[in-house]
């Protein structure tokens, strides 16, 4: 198992947003994690990569637990992540929103950055052939040297992703990527997403937009900070527990 | 751009003073503004990281004081003690950053403004050692005591500490800060340790305000704890902020301009809060980019102008 959460509990104050959640991905998956609002789902992405404490259980990461970790340490290892509400680097263009994020690989050393070495200029040399490369993946590469604060919304939903590429992850946590994107905008996130996947990367992706089903090999439901349901997309679909979250029981049939 | 020919020009300029006016008070003034500049610029590197220290006078102080201690007590030479007072300052700004780093915006400056206070009332309660309410003397005068020996050593230390800030701020050491300033979430998702980014550019911002402070100790060769309260803090915020916040050359244009400026109105001296006050209003209203931004404005103005006046003169026929 690549990824896989242990009783998984945070509770703020006297709310419990995520109640003993077991989850696993394997590796090269791409896993759905969807639910009703205030499920509890980017709590989840919040506990994975450290942004906020865990009350109780254990988190593991390709071997090792994770329980704890600063966020900084979790994208070390290889963990990188998109964010719902997409703040950016908002003064920066968008070569240097992905540039910026180029902090692990390669990694320079304050001396060698300083004093503008041989390393340091062949480092950057590198970042900034690879950013453009992502650029043009996620078809940015037109608007590069655009502020990332006056792109419209699709474009800076595909600048976090993109950003999130640049940390070279094994696994890529997308909250809400397609969420408020218009139609053409959604076939090209959702292709891609299968082109990273492709590459070699695990996904876990948060969504409300079904349409996102297509892209999983498993999905897991979340309501009230509970796992109700898992299975292939088509198994879910069908399950009478998520209907029944999402619709309430009169829908059941 | 002709920038850097206009940079030189103005250096040039700089150096040739004391030659061409040979006034030991405005050598003493331009002395006062170097050693400032140097305070302003660097606190701008803390500022870059998106903290607003209110302790940056504080940190000269203890530079200063540091350096006059070692001076008086251990009889050190200030070659010796200007460096390792702004080392010990930076390692105390690091050991302070350290806890702020988690701090954000008025609670940063809450904390950073008590330890400015606490600071102060240090030196107050050091007696002997530091001399207390009465200020420190005695300390050891460098360079033979000659005023424009002084001038040049000030004059390159401040260029010197300049370029080591400017190489900082815009290599990706400073990127890295400047994109923590912007959101130190997304900073964190992409593997940037932001605390210790944060104490860095602490570290590196106190190095030099104790290289400013310990400099001072030796040409002034008396110390007074007022030099480095709150007040003088304020004055070095207001150097960034009217300078202009964005740019790397607003902490020395505000600098130059909110030293020399009260010393060719010296009438009005007793009224440099309200006039500073009044630029810094003029400044937020006018030119929100600060006073680096006056030349861009005024040829837009101008270029405005003359565009105006075709139209009204096609219009007129």
């Amino acid at each position: 198992m690549f990824l896989e959460t242990k009783g998984l509990t945070k509770q703020f104050g006297g709310l419990t947003a995520v109640n003993q959640f077991d989850m696993h991905v394997n590796k090269g998956e791409i896993v759905g994690l969807i639910g009703p609002n205030g499920a509890g789902k980017t709590t989840l992405f919040n506990l994975i990569t450290g942004v906020i404490r865990l009350t109780k259980g254990q988190i593991i990461f390709d071997g090792e637990d994770i329980t704890g970790k600063k966020p900084h340490q979790v994208a070390e290892l290889g963990i990188s992540r998109t964010f719902q509400l997409n703040p950016l680097f908002a003064d920066f263009t968008v070569l240097q929103n992905v540039s910026a994020s180029f902090h692990l690989h390669p990694r320079s050393s304050l001396l060698d950055i300083y004093f503008n070495t041989k390393t340091y200029r062949r480092n950057e040399a590198y970042i900034l052939e690879q950013s453009l490369e992502i650029l043009g993946l996620v078809g940015l590469d037109k608007v590069k040297d655009e502020l990332a604060k006056n792109l419209p919304h699709g474009y800076q939903k595909m600048l976090g992703i993109a950003r999130a590429l640049a940390v070279k992850p094994k696994l890529l946590l997308l909250d809400e990527p397609i969420a408020g994107m218009n139609p053409d905008e959604i076939e090209f996130t959702m292709t891609g997403i299968e082109k990273t996947k492709q590459q070699g990367t695990t996904i876990v992706v948060v969504e409300h937009n079904m349409r996102i089903m297509d892209l999983c090999d498993r999905v897991v439901v979340i309501n009230f900070g509970q796992k109700i349901a898992e299975g292939l997309p088509k198994e879910v679909r069908e399950n009478k527990e998520v209907t029944r979250a999402y619709f309430g029981d009169e829908h059941v049939t | 751009m002709a920038k850097p020919a206009v940079l030189a020009g103005l250096v040039v300029i700089i150096a040739l003073l004391p030659v061409l006016v040979s006034s030991h008070y405005i050598w003493h003034i331009l002395i006062l503004t170097f050693i400032y500049i140097i305070a302003a610029v660097s606190l701008r590197t803390i500022t870059i990281s998106g903290q607003f220290p209110l302790a940056h006078a504080a940190f000269m102080g203890i530079g200063a004081y540091l350096a006059g201690m070692a001076s008086k007590w251990l009889g050190w030479s200030p070659w010796l003690t200007i460096p390792s007072a702004a080392l010990v300052t930076m390692g105390i700004g690091m050991l302070i950053g350290y806890p702020f780093a988690r701090l954000r915006a008025l609670y940063y400056a809450m904390g950073s403004l008590f330890f400015g206070i606490g600071v102060i009332y240090m030196v107050y309660a050091g007696g002997t050692w530091t001399g207390g309410y009465a200020g420190l003397v005695g300390i050891g005068p460098m360079l033979g005591g000659s005023k424009i020996a002084h001038y040049y050593f000030f004059l390159g230390l401040a260029l010197l500490s300049t370029l080591a800030l400017y190489r900082f701020e815009f290599s990706r050491i400073g990127t890295t800060l400047k994109a923590i300033a912007q959101s130190h979430l997304v900073a964190s998702s992409v593997g940037i340790n932001e605390g210790w980014y944060r104490v860095l550019a602490v570290g590196m911002g106190c190095f030099f305000a104790g290289l400013a402070g310990a400099g001072y100790a030796h040409y002034n060769t008396v110390l007074s704890p007022a030099s480095f309260n709150f007040m003088a803090t304020l004055w070095l915020v207001m150097y960034v902020l009217i300078g202009g916040i964005e740019s790397f050359a607003g902490p020395i244009i505000g600098t130059a301009i909110l030293v020399l400026l009260p010393e060719f109105a010296r009438d009005l001296k007793e009224y440099s809060p309200y006039i500073s006050a009044g630029i810094l209003l003029i400044v937020v209203y006018l030119m929100p980019r600060g006073l680096v931004s006056l030349p861009k404005l005024v040829m837009l103005w101008y270029s405005e102008r003359k565009k105006g006046k075709k139209i009204a003169h096609v219009s007129g026929n």
